[in-house]
Parts: structure tokens; sequence; C-alpha cells
């Protein structure tokens, strides 16, 4: 069976695309597939970090593109995860090095191997981009419910529309609150999905913990006890078909709401 | 802080001092002074931790003023075990006060002689020395070991050969995996067996030194390569994410983080010097190396003093010394 070429985009910087790349493939790996991370930020690539495997890089997507060494040379086995790779970016090129067919031919070849090829997309709507998406089936617009980020959300799935390679995309709204919802300073999941019109593969709450993760190279969904991390497991079995309902982010603050949570639940359950 | 003077026997109070770095700077002050040679010191401490190489430093440094460390006491229970290990004999306080009623008799330095002597405001540069002494020991050691320990060191044409034959056996992902699990580092008891051969000046020494030489005067940030046909010299940090290729040696004079690769045409005698070497892979002619992943911090703590290392190829493998090794 050939692989699944899936494409982690947004358009917008800092909405949690490399995070996004590196929790969701670290999942399905963990899940016993076989998967590959690509990074396309050449110039600024920070997939390595997040998976605590820069030190490990000799090769890189421009050594394989410029033919200075094999593509399964520049492959890098994770350190825990026997079915995770990584395809870094040269950190000392731009956008320019790789073309999108050329990326194209690169994750041709990798779908024989693997059952899932996650390529990390750069920001913007350059070339980086448009190479990127070049040899994806499928596509996780990551956004925030921030109007700029669904702004740029929306531009970009214009753009995945106009594709002609990408068969289908899906929302992943990332660094919910639900708190700042309930107070209506922030869109809720709901309103996202309204504006962009596009159904959505998970919901991911705002999380401290990203950042310990990030400066460890460890990433996340390793943390069990973790809300994102479950949720980016969550958005994993999604991906691999299974039907999982979206988890329940709204995490009481206080001791009172806690118990009224607990009481509607209850309630739920007796009507049911 | 308080010392006894006896006939030969020293009773030094360190115990209100919780900073390592400091107990050994105001240790050698005291010991510095003439009158303490050749005589037996009794340590007293906190509740400082130490570890074993930090207690080897110790004595190692009361040793290197011709005195010896014959007992220790401490409130530690860490350090009294490290003490035990090390056959460091351990006092209780009630026998140490009867030493120092012993003592009393004897003239007694007052605290404020000692503290005129060790200027408050010079204790951080003073101390640099020694610091390094305990840090060395303490986690520069322990870093070497692991960076040799770590580096799986191979020629670029075998790691070649590795991965074809891995690829090329139509094996599955998970043999390849598994190639890599099986990897086992050498241990640590081997590394400290490291013989070190006696350097010997070859042509490749010269050609080294009759290279033109680079000079770079900035910082090296990330994303910036430098290729040069000769030695470099850089002043200034080699930020992450950086690399510098010279076909001779390379000298940084400054924290080198990025990647180095010196001989980069085959001159296994390059060698990559740096002030503070955290390279995220070092490269010598075919051999390379990369950090030990328990190195993994996030920055470089930057502080006065550094221990200057130096790392060179020994038997094909990339080892690293500090400068006074």
């Amino acid at each position: 069976m050939a692989g699944k070429v899936i494409v982690i985009t947004s358009g917008k910087g800092g909405v949690g695309k490399t995070t996004t790349s590196a929790n969701i493939g670290t999942a399905l790996a963990q899940n016993g597939h076989s998967v590959v991370l690509v990074d396309t930020d050449i110039g600024l690539r920070n997939l390595d970090l997040l998976l605590g495997l820069e030190n490990r890089i000799v090769y890189t997507l421009v050594d394989v593109v410029e033919e200075r060494c094999k593509l399964k040379q520049a492959l890098v086995r994770d350190k825990k995860n026997q079915n995770l790779c990584l395809l870094a970016a040269a950190q000392t090129r731009d956008k320019s090095s790789v073309s999108a067919e050329q990326l194209k031919k690169i994750t041709e070849k990798l779908k024989k191997e693997f059952d899932y090829i996650i390529v990390d997309c750069p920001a913007g709507i350059e070339q980086g981009f448009q190479t990127a998406i070049a040899g994806a089936s499928e596509a996780i617009v990551v956004t925030t419910p921030e109007m700029s980020a669904v702004r740029d959300a929306d531009r970009i799935i214009g753009l995945l529309d106009a594709a002609e390679g990408i068969e289908s995309y899906k929302l992943l709204i990332n660094r919910v609150r639900p708190n700042m919802i309930k107070s209506n300073d922030m869109m809720s999941v709901e309103d996202v999905e309204n504006i962009l019109s596009c159904k959505k593969i998970g919901v991911i709450p705002e999380d401290t913990g990203i950042i310990t993760s990030t400066n460890r190279g460890e990433p996340i969904v390793n943390n069990e006890k973790s809300l994102a991390g479950r949720a980016y497991i969550n958005v994993a079995k999604r991906i691999d078909g299974e039907d999982v309902p979206f988890l329940d982010i709204d995490e009481p603050q206080n001791f009172v709401e806690k118990i009224k949570k607990l009481i509607s639940g209850l309630k739920k359950q007796g009507k049911e | 802080m308080e010392e006894i003077y006896a006939e030969s026997t020293y009773l030094l109070d360190l115990s209100n001092i919780e900073y390592i770095p400091e107990i050994i700077y105001k240790l050698s002050s005291v010991l510095e002074n003439d009158d303490i040679k050749n005589k037996q010191i009794c340590l007293k401490l906190g509740n400082v931790i130490l570890n074993e190489a930090q207690l080897l430093s110790i004595k190692s440094l009361i040793s290197g003023f011709d005195s010896s460390l014959v007992s220790l006491e401490t409130k530690s229970e860490i350090t009294k075990q490290t003490a035990a290990s090390l056959g460091i004999k351990i006092t209780d306080s009630e026998q140490n006060e009867q030493i120092i009623q012993k003592t009393e008799t004897s003239d007694i330095r007052t605290d404020e002689q000692v503290q005129s002597e060790i200027p408050s405001e010079n204790v951080k540069t003073a101390v640099s020395l020694e610091v390094d002494a305990a840090r060395g020991s303490g986690t520069d050691l322990d870093d070497i070991s692991s960076i040799n320990k770590e580096s799986t060191v191979k020629t670029t044409e075998d790691l070649q050969d590795e991965l074809d034959v891995i690829f090329n056996s139509n094996s599955s992902i998970s043999n390849i995996f598994q190639a890599e699990t099986n990897e086992k580092y050498a241990p640590r008891e081997e590394l400290t067996d490291i013989v070190v051969p006696k350097e010997e000046y070859t042509k490749e020494d010269i050609e080294i030194e009759t290279f033109p030489t680079k000079y770079i005067k900035q910082t090296i940030r990330s994303g910036q390569v430098i290729n040069y046909e000769g030695n470099i010299i850089i002043i200034g940090d080699c930020h992450p994410g950086s690399e510098i290729n010279a076909s001779g040696d390379i000298t940084v004079w400054g924290v080198l983080s990025g990647i180095a690769h010196a001989g980069s045409a085959g001159n296994e005698k390059a060698r990559v010097r740096a002030l503070k070497m955290n390279a995220i892979q070092l490269r010598i002619a075919n051999c390379y190396s990369r950090r030990p992943d328990s190195l993994n911090s996030i920055f470089v703590e930057k502080t006065d003093s550094f221990t200057p290392e130096e790392a060179r190829i020994i038997n094909g493998e990339i080892v690293v010394f500090k400068i006074n090794d």
C-alpha cells in the first residue's frame, strides 16, 4: 500500500505547524505506522529541535535534491520511536533550493517505504508553500482562534482548493482557551469552523507544557498527563480513520465549577 | 569561617558556606598561606552536597599544597557516602569539638584576619580557576567522557557503506531501526583507559602551519556558513545552526555551538579549539562525532570562566581535551 502524504500548513507563522507535525508524526508512529516527517522550512528549520534530533543531522533535503547523498542516508531515525524518521531541511540555504517537482519526486519515493509522510510547510504563500504542497494528497490547516490566523487560513484553503494534488483538507484549531471562549473574549471552535466552512480534525487546548516539551526536544504526546498531548493523539487516530469523539478541553478552574460540571455530567448520563 | 591551628592538624570550618566554588575558593586562599604546608586537614562542611568528582578535586587541591585531607565532617548524607566511597574518614561533630577544645590553646586566627585577606569583591574573578577545578571534574569531565561514549565515530565511507548495506538488503524498515538500537556505545571504563599516543610532528602538521589563516571578528549566526582553504580564527561565538568548514584548524574565541569541520580536505592532524565546546557536531577529516543527548541544553550559560577545549583525532576517534591536558 502506498503511503499517504499529508501537508501541515497554516499561512500565518507561529500557530503551531511544526509542533503539530512533530506530535502527529510521533503519535502515528506510536500507533505502529511507519512515519517520515519532512521539514520543508529550508533556512528556518525547527522540526529537528522539537524531536531532539538536531545533533544527528548530517545530510538534509537539499543534499538529497542536489544528489550529494541518497535519500535513505538523509533520513534520521527518532531516538525513542523506531517507526519515526525525519528528513531535515537545510539550515544554511533558502527556499529556492528545492522546487515543487523535486519534492514531489522525493515524496513519491518515500510513499513506497512509509505509511505516512508528514510534510511540515513553511509560513507564507510563496514558493516554499507551493513546494510543500506539491506532493501532498491531504492537508491539515492549522489555525488559532484569532482573526489574523483565521484570515490567513482562509487564504490558504483557497489556494489548496486551486491546487491540483490536494484531495481533501481538514482544520486543526490550536491554542484554544475554553475560559476565554466562555467570557466571549475568544472565537469559539464553532465560529472558526463556520467562518472557514471547513470540517475540523482536532481541537488542541493551550498548554504551557508545549513550551517545555519544545525546549527539551520531546513531543508532548509522550506526556500522557497533558491534555494537548491527548488531543494530538486523538488527531492521529482520526487521521488513521478511527472515529474518536472530540476531547472535552473545558478544564474547570475552581472547585465550584468542578462540582457544577460533575452534576451536569451526571444529569446528561441520566437522560441518556 | 574558622580555622584552628594544631601541631600538625587543622580543622577548617566551612560549614556556613553552601556554594561549592566558594568553598574551594576559601579553601585555596587559606591553603595558600605558607604556614599551612605538610599538615593534616580536617574539613568541616555544612549542608553542601558533594559528588565523588568534586570531593576528589578538593582532595587534590589540598594535596597540591603539600597537605592532606584526613577527615571530613558534613551534615549531608550524600557527601558522607561519597567520602566513604573515597576512603575519607568521616568524623562526628562531637569528636571535632574535642579537637577544637584540644587546640583552643594554640593560636587562633580570627575571622577578621582571614576576611581581610579575601576581599569579597574579588571572589568572583579570583574564583575562576578553582571553579574550573570543581566543574572540570564535576561536569566537564563527565561531558567529555560522555561525548566519547556517544560519539559514533565512523568515516563517512563506512557510514555510507553501512547505510547501503542496510537499505540495499531489501530489509524492511524495522531492520534498519534494529541496527540503530543494537549500536552500543563504549562503556565509560574503557574511556578512562584511552591511551594518548605521543604526538609526532608530521608533514601534515607542517601543512597546517603553512596554510593561510582567515581571521573573523564577528558572531557567526544560524544559517551562516564559512568555508575556507586554510585555518580559521573566529573572535566571537558560533551559534547553533552555523557551519564552519576549514581545511586546517578552527579556533573559536568564544562558544562553539554550531557544526565545525576541521581538516575538511582530509588532514587528520587538524584540530578544533574553542573557549567553550558545545558543538552539535564535530567533524575532523573523515571522522564525525555528535553532541551527546544528555547535553541537550537550551543555551550555554555565559560566565567569566571558561575551560578551553580542543578536539583532535586519536586512534580514529574524535576526542575532546581540556587545553591543559
